[in-house]
């Protein structure tokens, strides 16, 4: 047992706290425009749910790390972080509690059961979602239209049932803009793409992994989707691959920290979201790809640490 | 056709850890390390595939032929465990470094549910020869996947300051249980090409 | 003398409570606590099956070889496993079906086996009697545990009687995987707090 201490992980091996606040609170600003989307088309209930998914995120951590005597860092930003991505994962017609439950279950278990920040092994907000759509799959799936709110299906469920007719699936135009049925966050591909150009900027993210998942996507989209390029682009907008490739991916915790781990994390993640999309019983996959490639992660990691200088390959 | 369906089925829709509950015992024990857990998981596929033939053969040409189909869990448990015995003796010569790893665990494969779980779902799906053993061999693929994972996930929470209450199988529980949720994503993949 | 006996019997029940403290039999119980009922029928099996077998082989441990007595124990043990199997066939078709393929295994249960090579072939026969029943009757106390919280939060149920109001939103993780390995991992660890803070005080 003694020798698993000796066993080196992959840098970051230091994680500074320091700058934590800074990290989560500008992936938090990079999110607002598409929050503010979100706001415009599905009103002020959209606002509410966010707002009650940070605020149970945020006293779930302080009462647990009360409870654990810790220190308490609410303060980090983390919390805030997770319950806003859940907040803007959830349909805005969910029942109120769906959201604080679901943050009580990322922040507690997900988070906090594995030693808090820096230490899951899993995306909080991203499982959180998906024990959601398990537990309550009705509740967790009442789309509406944007701004006049009638029950509808998101574009993915239109092309999962199978209807052809390119004339009842939306625009693309309107899918890039974002006014089309889905959860609150996820449906402004432009809003997402600005705030994530803003994080690349910022250097607070790896351009690697967006760009091998959506590239993935992009390219088995137009392979096996029935209208070639245009699938892919359909595929591209549709449902929660864009906030998932951009704002979940890219959570450095739960992704491998090499570069070339990194290429086959993202690729991974675009494979499984098409293989679900195209040919398993869900019409979204994003949630459970980048799930199951956190769960690989550790592995991709492992093999793909760099050589350390001097080192030989035994022969 | 038939058999990249069962393939399929048995790695990641009907995994056996994740979907059927067989062989959590082994899949908690062994799951510290990368190394063992592939031992593991190597020797539990040789003992699942083997197994799934000759319990075959025993229940068409021993139980059947003389209406004796009730000592189907006698005879099957006592195959396994002759089986196992024998991958006992192979492992401890030809790698004793795996043998030391796996430890009391090696033996334990004659209780690990998965092995007679898979030979007693063989003949309820009334598989042929070939199928019983290709299902035998995907299952114990599916675990063997589900304990590598595991291991790998397992290896980067060693340094976490996991909650006193929680360190151990507390912990070891929730993990599977958030990996699981994450599997939910294969089923009913493929399910029209599927032929099962 | 009286208390070496009630020892043994309580100990099954609580301080090592064979799926609760020794982490024995986790296969059945993630897949027969999705309801209590079930829980309830897979624990009389195992008692019976764990009393009977223990019994035995305790009449015989003077008898059996040491070299082979794994295989001779796991032949008693299959042939008891065999008989529930087929009792239960005959009369509670029902839960037989719904049981399924964790009847057969509890010949690989392995709370079974430890009890037979840890205690059975040890002692004499009333002992060994009284751990069965303990063990058997602390497993089915776990089940029921957990199959309590996933069955009332995922079915609105408890023993297939409805005690939750009607607009109550299960959760229907509980009663699927993931909810399984999830729920039985906190009570775990909600028990290991317990006995954290015993063993502290």
């Amino acid at each position: 047992m003694d020798e698993m201490k000796l066993i080196v992980q992959a840098p970051p091996h230091i994680r500074s706290p320091l700058t934590t606040k800074k990290i989560m609170f500008t992936v938090v600003l990079a999110l607002i425009p598409a929050a503010s989307a979100g706001v415009v088309f599905f009103g002020m209930r959209a606002l509410l749910h966010m707002v009650l998914s940070i605020a149970a995120a945020v006293l779930t951590e302080f009462v647990l790390q009360r409870l654990l005597r810790k220190k308490v860092t609410i303060a980090d930003g983390s919390a805030v972080l997770t319950g806003l991505l859940l907040g803007m994962n959830l349909p805005v017609a969910a029942p109120l509690w769906i959201g604080v439950v679901g943050s009580i279950f990322a922040i507690s278990i997900v988070k906090q059961a594995f030693g808090g920040l820096g230490q899951n092994f899993m995306n909080p907000a991203l499982a959180a979602r998906a024990m959601l759509m398990a537990a309550w799959p009705n509740q967790m799936v009442q789309w509406v239209t944007p701004l006049d709110a009638i029950a509808t299906a998101t574009p993915l469920a239109i092309a999962k049932a199978g209807i052809p007719d390119t004339a009842t699936l939306p625009l693309l135009w309107d899918m890039f803009i974002g006014f089309i049925g889905g959860s609150i966050g996820e449906t402004s591909a432009l809003a997402l793409l600005v705030g994530g150009i803003y994080l690349i900027y910022k250097e607070l993210i790896d351009y690697r992994i967006p760009l091998a998942y959506l590239g993935t996507v992009f390219i088995l989209a137009s392979i096996f989707g029935a209208d070639g390029l245009n699938s892919g682009l359909f595929h591209l907008l549709a449902g929660g691959v864009m906030i998932g490739a951009i704002f979940m991916a890219t959570d450095y915790v739960t992704s491998p920290s090499t570069a070339t781990g990194r290429w086959i994390y993202g690729i991974g993640c675009g494979l499984i979201t098409i293989m679900i999309r195209f040919w398993g019983s869900y019409p979204e996959g994003v949630s459970f790809s980048i799930l199951l490639m956190n769960i690989v992660a550790p592995l991709i990691e492992r093999f793909t640490i760099p050589r350390k200088f001097g080192e030989v390959k035994k022969k | 056709m038939q058999f990249v369906s069962i393939l399929i089925a048995g790695i990641l829709i009907n995994n056996f850890i994740f979907v059927k509950f067989l062989g959590i015992c082994p899949f908690l024990g062994v799951s510290q390390k990368v190394e063992t857990a592939v031992g593991m998981g190597v020797a539990v596929t040789f003992v699942m595939t083997v197994a799934s033939g000759v319990t075959w053969l025993v229940q068409h040409y021993i139980l059947e032929q003389f209406g004796i189909p009730f000592m189907q869990t006698v005879a099957f448990i006592l195959v396994v465990a002759a089986l196992v015995q024998f991958v006992e003796m192979v492992i401890q010569k030809v790698s004793p470094t795996l043998y030391q790893a796996l430890g009391v665990y090696l033996p334990l494969i004659t209780t690990n549910c998965a092995v007679l779980g898979v030979t007693v779902l063989n003949i309820q799906a009334e598989y042929n020869f070939f199928y019983a053993m290709v299902n035998g061999f995907a299952s114990a693929l599916g675990f063997l996947l589900a304990i590598t994972l595991m291991a790998g996930v397992r290896e980067k929470l060693a340094f976490s300051s996991i909650p006193k209450a929680l360190q151990g199988f507390p912990m070891a529980f929730i993990t599977a249980g958030l990996m699981a949720m994450a599997f939910y994503g294969f089923q009913g993949l493929f399910k029209d090409f599927l032929i099962l | 003398m009286n208390n070496k006996y009630l020892k043994t019997l309580t100990n099954g029940l609580v301080t090592e409570n064979p799926l609760f403290r020794l982490v024995l039999g986790t296969c059945p119980s993630l897949a027969v606590t999705s309801a209590v009922e079930n829980g309830f029928w897979m624990g009389i099996l195992v008692t019976f099956v764990l009393t009977c077998s223990n019994v035995l082989i305790s009449m015989l441990r003077k008898v059996i070889p040491a070299k082979i007595r794994i295989p001779c124990f796991i032949v008693i043990i299959a042939t008891f496993v065999t008989i529930v199997d087929l009792v239960m066939e005959a009369y509670l078709p029902a839960m037989h079906k719904t049981l399924g393929i964790f009847i057969p295994l509890i010949v690989v249960n392995c709370i079974i086996l430890a009890r037979a090579e840890s205690f059975a072939s040890k002692n004499n026969v009333v002992l060994s009697a009284l751990d069965g029943v303990g063990m058997g009757l602390g497993f089915m106390g776990a089940l029921m545990i957990v199959a309590t919280f996933r069955e009332i939060l995922g079915n609105g149920t408890f023993f297939g009687f409805h005690v939750m109001g009607e607009g109550f939103p299960v959760a229907k993780i509980m009663v699927q995987a993931p909810g399984a390995f999830l729920t039985l991992g906190l009570v775990l660890g909600a028990i290991n707090l317990v006995a954290n803070h015993k063993k502290a005080a």
